[in-house]
């Protein structure tokens, strides 16, 4: 009998181990990074962290590092709501709660540019006396180092805002001058004139973009320096970087409250953990203020989140955002038409939403409805949320591509991850050869944005940068936009009639939008028609505090999520 | 009593050392009973070992049935998930995945995802059944792997000594050095990439590949060991005036004398074999989606517990049957074989 008792106390005391740590769950997952995310503002993933309490300072929790805090490279969600408050720009946004959000105002310029000679040239001046986060005196010169840094590094935006709009710009992203000839400033008066190539109805807009934040001139190399943010003139500064595990957002001492931009209450400390439920369950039991609002929280703590704390959780719809996968257009089997609509046909929305814990819309228009142009008519391969797997597959036979192999690029974190792996199943069950790669997180988008890896197709989402259709086809479908480092359209799509409408209907400012958006519209429809992208829902976001924050305060700006100004601990 | 010597020609496997235990209460050793007999009725005795060993055996077989079990009982693949579809439980109708993404739970029903769901809507049992194959496949391809490796190294080094030894041995305790799974990581991840030659990034080959270079040195060393002993004996020195070559020596005349050492060793490394690929499995750099193996579906899974327990806690407990019960038989063969061993697999 002896003999029995340790081997099976063995295998009891294992199996209450088993269970005692499934019950407790665990955090961290693997992947450095294990993901980013979304693209702007795109969202990144990463990496561990618990939250600490500690007075007069907010924990945030982060799913995803930043995919880089350098201004002029960054240009995920992460990267954005921590840079957009620390590098303000000529113009920024109204720090308000909706739509009332992406209002343009000025910024550090005196007023809202002056526009002349038919829309070409944008004149602004220098408010005085301002200073950066190091004390140092903010010049007109340093919008052009600013400006120039973001051309070379290149910032993701700049192949459609920057580099074929400003005069001189194409030329210095060459190499084939030594500065950007359109833009002159003048430290003396504080006067910045800006030459364009053509009338570009976003540039105020445009000027708002955390990579035109100003920076010191010479503070900081041409080349992306993730961990060592320089100095801003914002109400915060980013200090204390960690790679994949940390960083603070600061209030900037420097900092004078302008018209419409105010200072902040407290510090923000941020804690990277890829394991977003462990981030939600941090939150919900107090031990952090503030859950990320571009990470899902797992549909297995909605009950419990709802219960307990639902005077401190809303999921709200900025209307602002596309999640698709993207297709490339120009390497096989995506740049067969019939390949791609036979994609598109089969593509059950519905599953996707149910991936992410019912907080997508189904949809099939690239286009989300908060941006004008969207298409209100019935999408072109049936309703989403269906999906016809039967006809997809015939389609995909017509098209000779059965067969096919193909590499399904996905990030690492939920729901991310359980969309890419669904994707790769449906698409095995199509009939082509698919395979999935996992990339980190916090690397995902660099790395399919290397245009010589020319990937076939994979996850991709935006957020609105600005409410206006070129925000969305001008870095995300236009030919010309695409970079060899840091493309953001991955698709490699290269139409002439989307190029040539990005470049005629991008000259229309935003105030005038409302009344040119059916040729948006059209040209959305066209898109959906041509399969070039497979979209599979609009998000609606988790806004989620602990009880330590003064929650009716907080402020959910459309376009960079959470307003660090409104923090304030009770 | 005295120790019996072994046989000076090739064949003799064990030093019978009567002193030390081997006259057990009612084993008969009878005239002439080989080592390997002795060694059988040892553990047959052992109940326990047994046990344990018949239960390893029945994940085997219950693993290798995963095809049986996906085709003509539960009619669903491994990887082909229903999200949106729906499932009739107890005359109820419940959707596979929920609207808000939180999978079924088990139905105990054969037929109808028995342990469930994961996130994707696959079929847990499926997955458990076909994850259970890649992990076990992946252990034994290790172990052989290392066992290979590792016994031709120690033969090498333990037999010439030298300078020949000094480099095998310093490539050992450098691999020693560095813990296990940091190991399995470190290559995991560089490996998991490119690939090895032809050999996929994402191939089943590549962890098998990593865990069995990692566990080399845990064999090699004991194996060095013990062949600097047998080397001078006298048998070796006749095999010599004989004019054997090295290799004939080697292979012909120590290897079958290590060979109850390496018979203690397969069990063990198999067991570590299999935790150490569900520990890289679950940090990602093991198998990789959409592939299943234990690891990774603890992994995946963590995400909805409390919702959904029996994603993590069915591959969870297979994995503890398997390497438990692996260990157990493992520790049976080594008391069966040479009750004096020290035989161990530190970490």
């Amino acid at each position: 009998m002896k003999r029995y008792v340790r081997p099976l106390a063995a295998l009891l005391l294992m199996a209450l181990a088993a269970l005692v740590v499934s019950a407790c769950g665990s955090s961290g997952s693997g992947s450095s990074g294990n993901s980013g995310s979304g693209n702007s503002g795109g969202s990144t993933s990463t990496s561990s962290g618990g939250g600490k309490s500690a007075g007069g300072t907010v924990q945030m929790v982060m799913g995803v590092f930043p995919d880089s805090l350098d201004p002029q490279f960054g240009y995920t969600t992460q990267s954005a709501e921590a840079t957009w408050i620390s590098y303000t720009g000529l113009t920024t946004y109204q720090h308000a709660n909706g739509t009332a959000g992406a209002t343009v105002i000025p910024g550090l310029a005196t007023a809202l540019p002056v526009v002349t000679d038919g829309g070409k040239t944008y004149t602004v001046t220098l408010r005085k006396g301002l200073k950066y986060s190091n004390g140092a005196p903010v010049k007109a010169s340093d919008f052009t180092f600013s400006f120039e840094r973001a051309v070379k590094l290149p910032w993701g935006g700049s192949g459609q805002f920057m580099t074929p709009v400003v005069v001189g710009a194409a030329a210095y992203a060459k190499g084939k001058a030594k500065t950007i000839s359109g833009i002159q400033a003048n430290n003396a008066t504080g006067k910045i004139v800006i030459h364009l190539t053509a009338p570009y109805g976003a540039f105020d807009n445009v000027l708002a973009e955390p990579a035109l934040g100003l920076i010191p001139t010479g503070s900081a190399p041409f080349k992306n320096d993730p961990l060592h943010p320089p100095p801003g003139c914002g109400p915060y500064m980013i200090k204390n970087v960690v790679a994949n595990k940390s960083f603070d957002v600061d209030k900037n001492p420097y900092w004078k409250p302008l018209p419409g931009i105010p200072a902040g209450h407290d510090n923000v400390d941020v804690t990277v953990n890829s394991n977003v439920s462990s981030n939600a369950e941090q939150v919900l039991n107090n031990s952090a203020d503030i859950f990320d609002w571009a990470d899902s929280i797992p549909g297995s703590l909605l009950p419990q989140i709802q219960a307990k704390a639902s005077s401190r959780y809303k999921l709200i719809n900025l209307g602002g955002s596309t999640y698709y996968f993207f297709m490339n257009s120009q390497e096989k089997p995506f740049n067969n038409q019939l390949a791609r609509e036979a994609v598109v046909t089969g593509l059950n929305e519905t599953a996707y939403s149910r991936l992410g814990g019912g907080t997508l819309a189904p949809a099939c228009f690239f286009l989300p409805p908060a941006i004008p142009g969207h298409p209100s008519g019935s999408c072109p391969y049936g309703t989403p949320g269906t999906g016809n797997l039967a006809k997809a597959k015939a389609l995909l036979k017509k098209s000779g591509e059965e067969g096919a192999k193909v590499t399904v690029w996905t990030e690492e974190r939920v729901p991310r991850l359980q969309w890419g792996t669904a994707y790769t199943q449906y698409l095995n069950q199509l009939g082509f050869k698919a395979q999935q790669k996992e990339i980190a997180d916090a690397t995902y988008f660099q790395t399919i944005g290397e245009l010589k890896l020319h990937p076939q197709t994979g996850f991709a989402d935006w957020n609105q940068d600005f409410p206006d259709p070129v925000d969305f086809y001008g870095v995300l479908l236009d030919g010309h936009a695409i970079l060899q480092t840091n493309n953001e359209n991955f698709g490699e799509v290269n139409d002439p009639k989307i190029n040539a409408a990005v470049s005629k209907l991008g000259q229309v400012p935003v105030t005038q939008l409302q009344k040119d958006s059916s040729q948006w519209q059209k040209i959305d429809e066209y898109v959906a028609k041509k399969a070039y992208v497979a979209v599979f829902g609009y998000q609606k976001f988790p806004f989620f505090a602990s009880d330590r924050m003064n929650y009716p305060a907080l402020k959910v700006n459309p376009l960079y999520g959470w307003d660090f100004t409104s923090f304030e601990l009770k | 009593m005295s120790t019996s010597s072994p046989r000076e020609t090739a064949g003799t496997e064990l030093t019978l050392d009567l002193e030390s235990g081997a006259l057990e209460e009612g084993l008969d050793l009878g005239p002439g009973a080989s080592p390997w007999r002795l060694a059988w009725r040892r553990l047959r005795r052992n109940h326990t070992a047994l046990f344990f060993g018949l239960v390893f055996l029945l994940i085997v077989v219950l693993c290798l049935l995963a095809p049986v079990y996906s085709h003509d009982i539960a009619h669903r693949s491994p990887d082909v998930g229903n999200i949106t579809g729906t499932v009739k439980v107890g005359g109820k109708t419940k959707d596979i995945v929920s609207a808000t993404g939180i999978p079924i739970g088990p139905t105990w029903d054969f037929s109808k995802f028995f342990l469930g769901a994961d996130s994707n809507g696959r079929d847990t049992a499926v997955r458990l059944l076909y994850g259970g194959r890649n992990s076990l496949l992946i252990g034994a391809e290790a172990t052989v792997l290392t066992m290979v490796i590792a016994v031709v190294l120690g033969l090498i080094a333990g037999y010439f000594r030298g300078m020949i030894d000094g480099v095998i041995s310093r490539c050992m305790d450098i691999l020693w050095a560095i813990p296990a799974l940091l190991l399995g990581i470190t290559l995991g991840t560089m490996i998991a990439v490119g690939g090895i030659g032809p050999i996929k990034g994402d191939h089943l080959w590549i962890p098998s590949i990593v865990i069995g270079v990692v566990y080399i040195p845990y064999v090699a060393k004991p194996i060095r060991g013990q062949v600097l002993q047998l080397r001078e004996r006298d048998f070796i020195d006749a095999a010599r005036q004989q004019g054997l070559s090295h290799t004939r020596i080697m292979f012909g005349e120590i290897l079958p004398n290590l060979s109850s050492t390496i018979v203690v060793f397969i069990p063990l490394i198999l067991a570590n074999a299999i935790l150490l690929e569900a520990g890289l499995s679950y940090l990602g750099v093991g198998v990789q989606a959409p592939a299943p193996s234990w690891g990774n579906m603890i992994s995946q899974g963590l995400q909805f517990i409390p919702a959904a327990f029996s994603d993590v806690l069915s591959p969870g407990i297979m994995l503890v049957l398997a390497v438990l019960s692996m260990n157990l038989f493992g520790d049976g063969v080594r008391d069966a074989l040479d009750p004096r061993s020290k035989i161990r697999i530190d970490h």
